[in-house]
């Protein structure tokens, strides 16, 4: 075995023991920089590389080389301006720097709550869609046909020309297959209701104004969030991604009867299928320590702030927990003290395993990099996290006989056409095409619910 | 006749029916100019304390949105009645978010508590360059230049923000806030502003400071 294949390995099983509730031989490290400040660290134009992704792979391999981590550092970009732009997107808009960001936008109307809890699906194809992106026009079938066409082939053309960079960059520095890798990606269904059909300034009315119909949304949303992240060959390595956003800006009486139990379940039904759950929790979720320990066993859970004892005594013994370096200080402050910070993180977070070093958050440019102070500290949780113990199993292990899905509504839509309906339409089907069209359906839903989140 | 006090409390506990129930009963009386006055003070102490109570946790930050559009809503009501009767102001606010920036929510939510609080605000919008800001500066003199960004290269923007002021000549008539989730005490002094804050409530209370 050459010395990559081995580190490699090694790497994966250091993620392997975090994933089975077993001490590793020392912490895994996963560091992520997005597509933009990989771009900007190689001194390209920021939007001409967001249109050739392709041009920013010799700037990836060079941040790979300087900065080390078990995972791939670079991860593509979620945020290709092309299909966006195609569709002119109000939900996606570039700002005058090259940033594609989420403006606060309503997709939804108060109005539609009735057609939505009704028909959840032809609902957001129908209305929000539409309304997110003005390029289908629903009184010009024939353009917006042609359109939603094009703007796919953009996005496929796009994540394509990113992937084999990663494969590139895996295979030369030998990083972990398994760390880092997502079984899937979708919201908490309050979450899906709240940023891209009602924005931020409707859900906060909708809270107050009517409770009983954002609680039916959710309910409404449940499948097709449900179907949105469900992997299709789940593996206990790869969890699905849920970026947890409202929490935080809400009561807690309003978060307890609204936003957490459709979530709740969720993830349940998720683990009851041998499907983990790796949540970020934007903001500080202290108030919420209770709640977030009685998600299924082994959650990963990524933390931006928040006490580092609390967090571990409440929850270390029963889930993965990662985040918490503040990823500002390395641009801001001296050497000394951001690796006294590492220290410090390593020291409370890293006893007894379940604990993956990362930063809280991404750095968003170039200027947040400061590659001295990243390696400095990556390489010193690599040296010095180092476990005794490796193989010990240590807390709670996941068992997905230990959760089971609660009755809920199936999805269905007429504009998602399941084999039966086909084969009744085209009698001379060859059942030989079943898999293949029901593909086909699949990527269509995946890739319209993709400009949802 | 209109309990002031009580309009007060139910802006301040967010329960809009009594709010809007209470302002209707009031317009049907067709109140004098001064009286719709009180009615609008009243609603602005309301939204102090919903500001005292998101300091102290009870309030987060959708009740502060919810807040704003119902003090919106409410002076809404009343302006047919206001007449030429005008709340005194107390300074003037040119407020933006940073160039590169396009997120406006924390942004609105410090506005309309500002203006709750007796401030006339000129909001510039999203994604504004430092032109702008200085453009908007000159016209309508100010007291208090608002800068917000929600992303980490807002700070920079932040900073040409106020260089470019400085260059104008006009940074030493005005004094500088900056806002949002980046914002730090160290940021604030590389950026060259005179305070900080992650919290509109705290930020209208420093604004508040600096006209008295």
């Amino acid at each position: 075995m050459s010395d990559v294949a081995a580190l490699q390995q090694e790497r994966n099983e250091l993620f392997r023991a975090v994933h089975n509730s077993k001490i590793p031989k020392r912490v895994p490290i996963s560091i992520s920089i997005p597509f933009e400040a990989v771009a900007q660290f190689g001194g390209l134009d920021l939007v001409q590389a967001q249109w050739q992704p392709e041009i920013v792979a010799e700037a990836a391999d060079r941040l790979c080389e300087l900065i080390f981590s078990d995972t791939c550092p670079f991860f593509g970009s979620m945020r290709f301006p092309s299909f966006y732009q195609i569709l002119d997107s109000q939900s996606f808009v570039m700002g005058s720097n090259g940033f594609i960001q989420h403006p606060e936008v309503t997709g939804m109307l108060p109005e539609d709550y009735d057609y939505l809890i009704e028909k959840p699906y032809d609902c957001l194809l129908e209305r929000v869609i539409p309304r997110q992106y003005k390029a289908l026009d629903l009184k010009d079938p024939v353009k917006m046909a042609l359109t939603l066409t094009k703007s796919y082939l953009a996005y496929r053309e796009d994540m394509g020309a990113a992937a084999p960079i990663i494969g590139m960059l895996t295979e030369k520095y030998g990083y972990s297959t398994i760390g880092g890798s997502f079984g899937g990606f979708t919201s908490a269904p309050f979450d899906f209701l709240a940023d891209q059909l009602r924005g931020f300034k409707g859900i906060s009315m909708d809270i107050r104004r009517m409770p009983e119909k954002v609680a039916a949304a959710c309910e409404a949303l449940y499948p097709i969030v449900f179907k949105q992240g469900l992997p299709a060959n789940p593996s206990i390595y790869a969890p699905v991604m849920f970026p947890l956003h409202m929490p935080t800006f809400m009561r807690e009486k309003d978060f307890a009867r609204l936003w957490w139990p459709t979530f709740k379940r969720l993830v349940d039904e998720y683990a009851s299928l041998g499907v983990r759950t790796q949540i970020f929790c934007e903001d500080d979720w202290t108030r919420y320590l209770d709640y977030l320990y009685e998600l299924p066993t082994n959650t990963v859970m990524i933390f931006e702030y928040g006490d580092l004892r609390q967090i571990k005594d409440k929850l270390g013994k029963k889930h993965i927990i990662t985040g918490l370096y503040p990823m500002t200080m390395l641009a801001r402050e001296s050497k000394e003290k951001c690796l006294d910070k590492a220290k410090e993180i390593i020291d409370v977070l890293a006893p007894g395993g379940k604990y993956i070093f990362q930063f809280d958050k991404q750095p968003l440019n170039a200027q947040d990099i400061n590659i001295e102070n990243y390696r400095a500290v990556v390489e010193y949780v690599r040296d010095n996290a180092v476990y005794s113990n490796p193989g010990e199993v240590h807390g709670l292990e996941f068992n997905p006989a230990d959760y089971k899905a609660e009755p809920r509504r199936s999805f269905e839509s007429k504009y998602f056409t399941v084999w039966e309906e086909f084969k009744a339409r085209n009698p001379a089907v060859s059942e030989h095409g079943k898999e293949k069209l029901q593909n086909l359906e699949e990527i269509l839903f995946q890739y319209l619910m993709y400009l949802l989140i | 006749m209109l309990d002031t006090d009580l309009l007060t409390k139910a802006v301040g506990d967010l329960d809009e029916d009594s709010v809007i129930k209470q302002l209707q009963e009031f317009a049907a009386t067709n109140p004098s100019p001064e009286e719709a006055q009180k009615a609008v003070a009243a609603c602005q102490s309301g939204m102090g304390i919903v500001g005292e109570l998101f300091e102290q946790g009870e309030y987060f930050v959708g009740d502060l949105i919810f807040a704003g559009e119902l003090l919106t809503n409410a002076v809404e009501i009343l302006k047919p009645y206001l007449g030429g009767a005008t709340s005194e102001k107390i300074g003037t606010i040119v407020l933006g978010t940073v160039a590169g920036d396009l997120h406006d929510i924390g942004k609105n939510i410090f506005k309309s508590m500002a203006e709750a609080a007796g401030f006339e605000v000129h909001d510039l919008g999203i994604d504004q360059p430092p032109g702008n800001f200085v453009e908007k500066v000159k016209e309508v003199k100010p007291e208090i230049v608002g800068m917000s960004g929600v992303l980490t290269l807002a700070l920079e923007s932040m900073k040409l923000t106020v260089d470019a002021l400085r260059d104008a000549g006009l940074r030493d008539s005005i004094k500088v806030i900056i806002g949002g989730n980046p914002v730090t005490k160290e940021a604030c002094e590389q950026i060259g502003a005179d305070a900080f804050t992650t919290n509109a409530a705290e930020g209208v209370k420093i604004c508040q400071g600096w006209v008295k």
